[in-house]
């Protein structure tokens, strides 16, 4: 191969490995929201949280990070079933109309965002953490890649892709869809809002947890590593249509590329400011998604 | 109509009258409860109204604050504060009518995302164009000068929202904030209204911004575009009730009083009960502060 495709081909595949874990890192809020209307921006916080979950489980206990996610999972789950009940369920029964009740969930939400990072800093201060990976770099070809990143991703994505089918197939997963797509209709013919609501909550907090533990395989943690995760989320889901699974994948692979190629044409110092651009450009442009009919 | 005005012209002399009482101390606490009036008022002017429920303060403050870097050394102080006000009023109307036909947490999302990709621009193109991302304010006006600034801009925020209120723009704001498509059906110009509404709000933001950048000395886009403005703004806002205007005023005080004791000591824990003190006040307070004396007015009746 000639050197500038190598090169171009190296940018484009670290892109497509870091879109994949960014899209394990959306799914869940856009479960959530899709599902509930609610727009959890501590999600990113509860990323953090089952990043240093998966830290101290790995540092005290010894075993391997990829052993312990789905015990993260579980814990963020049942966290997320508990502030279900205790958070969303009272405030959907006082808000007057889902407007109202999406403008309260969202300020709540803030005030997780705000406790959870800053319990965070008190138990464990600001120091880094963490991240020296644990596997070799994989030859894919002539291309060199981070062996742990690239474990990360295929996790991700089995994940992502395990979530569709569970979605698409089980009766579960079938009424979640029902009750995205007409609330009225699915509780006529019998679907439990008060079993679906809180689960899928928990599912999507069980993911942020998910995604925490497959980042902090190969990156450093620190409690403030959660808001910008949140961020990457809104720009997937934004890209990739709010509500949908599929949409949110494809979303998270596209802005890993977007990202990977738009840093190696300007400079490392512009990412954030390309990804904000991208997120802006494409609500304004395109509210509902790229992918849209 | 008089009526309306009293409270805030005794709260505003009372305030001008502070300087000569109380310490240096006082005098800069006084300040920030001001600061946060002003924006916690012209916020809910247009957000609370409407509903259109908006995170991008920190953009309008912060352009003002640039606007204040840039001019200070060569343009008289007052023309400085209304070009603050200016930059962010422009800036406003000129994304306002590409955003406002976003409802709900669209519009919200959208708005911060706004605020931040301005905080990268900046950053980007002060480091471009001016070789370093930060700037010194070396003759900054006194603080006597800076606190009357800020009072007058206070005063003058609540005083635009009370005769907003009552006028024909502050009914169509609120008919917005009801029903939208009733509103554009019964001959409400939606769109200009918004807009409208929103560079107001705006305006405030921007003056308060140029006003209170001079405090820093040295003025940063991290800083000045900090998202924990805008966040604050419509903490305060909403705690104190953001269909109301004695609320937001209230909760402004009441807050920068809090922040003051508890976050330089215990910043975590500040914040902490900060998050607490919001979801409280979401689930057993939904119309703030206001709602309280709203529901003890009709016991007592």
């Amino acid at each position: 191969m000639a050197p500038m495709l190598e090169a171009w081909a190296n940018v484009i595949v670290s892109g497509l490995i870091i879109g994949g874990i960014y899209a394990v890192v959306a799914v869940g809020l856009n479960l959530q929201y899709g599902l509930m209307r609610i727009l959890n921006v501590a999600h990113g916080e509860f990323l953090m949280v089952g990043a240093y979950l998966t830290f101290w489980g790995t540092t005290l206990i010894g075993t391997s990070p990829h052993l312990l996610m789905p015990a993260v999972f579980v814990v963020l789950a049942v966290t997320g079933f508990a502030l279900h009940a205790v958070l969303f369920r009272p405030l959907a029964r006082v808000a007057p109309n889902p407007e109202v009740f999406e403008a309260r969930g969202l300020i709540v939400s803030f005030g997780l965002m705000f406790i959870v990072q800053n319990a965070a800093l008190l138990a464990w201060d600001a120091d880094l953490r963490g991240g020296q990976g644990s596997l070799e770099a994989v030859r894919l070809g002539t291309l060199v890649v981070n062996g742990d990143k690239l474990l990360a991703c295929a996790i991700a994505l089995a994940v992502g892709g395990a979530m569709i089918l569970w979605l698409r197939l089980t009766l579960v997963g079938k009424a979640v869809r029902a009750l995205m797509q007409s609330p009225v209709g699915a509780t006529l013919v019998g679907i439990d809002v008060r079993v679906l609501h809180p689960l899928v909550f928990g599912v999507g907090l069980g993911l942020a947890g998910l995604a925490g533990a497959l980042i902090s395989t190969f990156y450093t943690i620190s409690p403030s590593i959660g808001q910008p995760y949140t961020v990457t989320a809104l720009i997937v889901i934004t890209l990739g249509g709010f509500g949908s699974v599929s949409g949110s994948l494809i979303g998270g692979v596209l802005l890993g590329v977007i990202e990977a190629v738009g840093v190696e044409l300007t400079s490392p110092s512009l990412k954030m400011l390309l990804s904000y651009l991208v997120f802006v450009a494409v609500l304004i442009a395109r509210p509902n998604g790229l992918f849209a009919r | 109509m008089m009526r309306a005005y009293a409270p805030v012209a005794v709260a505003g002399v009372a305030a001008a009258l502070l300087p000569g009482l109380g310490s240096p101390y006082v005098l800069s606490l006084t300040l920030t409860c001001l600061m946060y009036v002003a924006l916690a008022t012209s916020w809910s002017m247009f957000s609370g109204a409407t509903g259109y429920i908006s995170f991008g303060t920190a953009a309008f403050f912060g352009l003002g604050a640039y606007v204040c870097a840039w001019t200070l050394d060569w343009l008289p102080w007052p023309v400085v504060i209304l070009g603050g006000a200016a930059l962010a009023a422009a800036f406003a109307a000129g994304t306002g009518g590409m955003i406002l036909h976003l409802r709900g947490t669209y519009f919200a999302v959208l708005t911060f995302g706004l605020a931040e990709l301005v905080r990268h621009a900046m950053t980007y193109g002060e480091k471009q164009y001016a070789g370093t991302v930060g700037r010194m304010l070396t003759e900054v006006p006194s603080d006597l000068v800076v606190y009357y600034t800020v009072l007058a801009l206070a005063v003058a925020a609540v005083a635009i929202a009370v005769a907003v209120r009552r006028s024909r723009f502050g009914l169509a704001l609120a008919g917005i904030g009801a029903d939208e498509q009733r509103a554009e059906t019964l001959g409400v110009p939606t769109r200009r209204i918004k807009i409208a509404g929103f560079t107001l709000a705006a305006a405030v933001a921007g003056g308060i911004g140029a006003a209170m950048a001079v405090r820093w000395t040295y003025i940063e886009p991290l800083a000045v575009f900090n998202p924990f403005i805008g966040l604050q703004t419509v903490l305060i806002a909403m705690i104190g009730g953001a269909g109301s205007i004695a609320g937001p005023v209230v909760a402004a005080i009441l807050f920068s009083l809090i922040a003051e004791y508890l976050r330089l000591q215990f910043p975590y824990a500040y914040m902490i009960a900060l998050g607490l003190l919001l979801i409280l006040s979401m689930l057993y307070l939904p119309n703030g502060l206001a709602g309280l004396w709203r529901r003890a007015g009709r016991v007592n009746r």
